[in-house]
């Protein structure tokens, strides 16, 4: 079983490696197919359960939330939300470093890769659920969606682009390099509702904020720290249009 | 007394009560965005003598239409253009490509127009003149406000030399 996950892996990154582009054949496909049934992020997300149980598991979260285990599931698919506690309209991730502090531990950076796997582990504890996300519950969840529709819209960078001008619905399906532009909002897209995902063509777990960060390096514009007030926001912006949309991590991406 | 007591209890929660806004990491990263803002439409004069049949100039500017930087790219940059920047930052090409399709294109998207034939089609018929193809690299928003082509005169990724060099690929007949 392992070894075939192994060999998976192998073929997918030699064809990112060789390929002028990386655009799918129906090899390419065959192999995606397979993957989704043993997504190799499984591996990160079980590691990143056994951590999320060194700070208490979904008991100690459902506290720290203020919240029942029964209700946590359906409580965890509305992030990133304002926690009183903290003050702050946070995501997941947030909230985990602020336990992880409760418990007396130095909190793992955002951007590192524990953070990652046990923050995906968190976020699939809310598979099945539908998002629902409220960005009226309150004045402070309201001011950042926003300023996330705000940052989304802002054309910067060293070719002056926004992450609406390649993701606004005038775009979306047109081809970029190869790579057909995804649908981030309109008509049910569900961006929000796969990540934290596998990212083939880059062989690890990666969460939302770690792909917006992607595409601004890709496309020159300043590359903004996870975690920051304007990526929450963004995260809030882009989880309101999948509203409505199945979770389920991990996901599998080119 | 009771008084002071309910106050230095209320106090000593306050004090203890963990400042969580302290813990996580939430930095502001509205100045890095202030920096990176995209400055207002600009209208550009074209420089004498841009447009061009030098052989030179087309070969630079065809580079930097289909390469997307120095160091992507697969072949070596044609004279007078170089991979790194004065500073030794690795130089940024156009990657017109990844959004329009040419004579030649290796993956060319379809976001923008295709450019095929473009002095058959566009200059020859008078639909377009060499002004509008320079103005278009430079400043797409002057013709179209809602643009989602790259701006790369006033961002200054390239120079207006370079602007010329593609412009005058474009128009070239190939
Ligand atoms: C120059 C074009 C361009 C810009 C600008 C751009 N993107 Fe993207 N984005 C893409 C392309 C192309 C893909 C798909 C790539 C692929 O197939 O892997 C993508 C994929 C994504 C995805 C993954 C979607 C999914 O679920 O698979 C997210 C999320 C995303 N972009 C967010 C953003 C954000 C946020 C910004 C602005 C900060 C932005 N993008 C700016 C071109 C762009
Ligand atoms: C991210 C997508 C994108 C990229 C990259 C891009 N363009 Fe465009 N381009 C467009 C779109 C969209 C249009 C359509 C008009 C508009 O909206 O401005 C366009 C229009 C044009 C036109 C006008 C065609 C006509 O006669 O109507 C020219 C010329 C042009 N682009 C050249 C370039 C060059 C040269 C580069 C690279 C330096 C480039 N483009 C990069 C998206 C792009």
């Amino acid at each position: 079983m392992k070894g075939k996950i192994i060999l998976t892996l192998a073929l997918f990154s030699s064809l990112s490696f060789c390929g002028e582009q990386f655009s799918m054949s129906d090899a390419d496909r065959a192999l995606y197919e397979e993957m989704k049934e043993n997504n190799p992020a499984d591996i990160m997300l079980a590691d990143g359960e056994e951590l999320f149980e060194d700070i208490g598991g979904e008991k100690a979260l459902a506290k720290f939330l203020g919240v029942s285990e029964d209700d946590l599931p359906s409580y965890i698919a509305g992030f990133p939300r304002y926690v009183k506690k903290i003050g702050l309209v946070v995501g997941l991730d947030q909230v985990l470093q602020a336990m992880m502090y409760d418990k007396g531990k130095k909190p793992f950076k955002l951007k590192s890769k524990k953070m990652f796997n046990m923050v995906a582990y968190v976020k699939s504890i809310a598979n099945d659920e539908k998002i629902n996300i409220d960005v009226n519950a309150d004045p402070y969840i309201k001011a950042m969606y926003k300023l996330g529709k705000k940052v989304f819209m802002t054309k910067r960078g060293g070719r002056g682009l926004s992450c609406n001008s390649c993701h606004s619905p005038s775009v979306v399906g047109l081809v970029l390099r190869t790579q057909k532009l995804p649908d981030l909002g309109s008509n049910g897209a569900k961006s929000a509702a796969t990540w934290p995902a596998y990212r083939m063509t880059k062989s690890s777990l990666r969460t939302f904020q770690r792909r917006f960060q992607g595409c601004m390096k890709n496309a020159l514009l300043k590359v903004i720290p996870i975690g920051s007030k304007q990526m929450v926001a963004l995260e809030v912006y882009l989880t309101e249009q999948a509203k409505g949309s199945k979770i389920e991590i991990p996901g599998l991406k080119r | 007394m009771k008084r002071v007591l309910i106050s230095s209890l209320l106090l000593s929660i306050s004090v203890f009560a963990t400042d969580y806004k302290k813990v996580i990491e939430y930095p502001d990263a509205s100045s890095m965005i202030k920096k990176d803002l995209l400055a207002p439409p600009k209208v550009y004069n074209m420089p004498k003598g841009c447009i061009t049949n030098d052989p030179a100039a087309i070969a630079r500017g065809k580079f930097i239409f289909h390469n997307l930087n120095g160091k992507k790219a697969k072949q070596n940059p044609p004279k007078g253009l170089s991979r790194k920047t004065k500073d030794g930052k690795i130089k940024q090409y156009g990657n017109c490509i990844a959004c329009h399709n040419i004579e030649g294109a290796k993956g060319a998207g379809n976001v923008g127009p295709d450019l095929s034939k473009y002095k058959e089609n566009f200059i020859d018929t008078k639909v377009r003149d060499y002004k509008f193809v320079f103005q278009k690299i430079a400043d797409a928003r002057i013709d179209n406000p809602n643009t989602n082509m790259t701006i790369n005169l006033t961002t200054g990724l390239f120079t207006p030399r370079e602007i010329c060099d593609i412009a005058s690929y474009i128009v070239s007949k190939k």
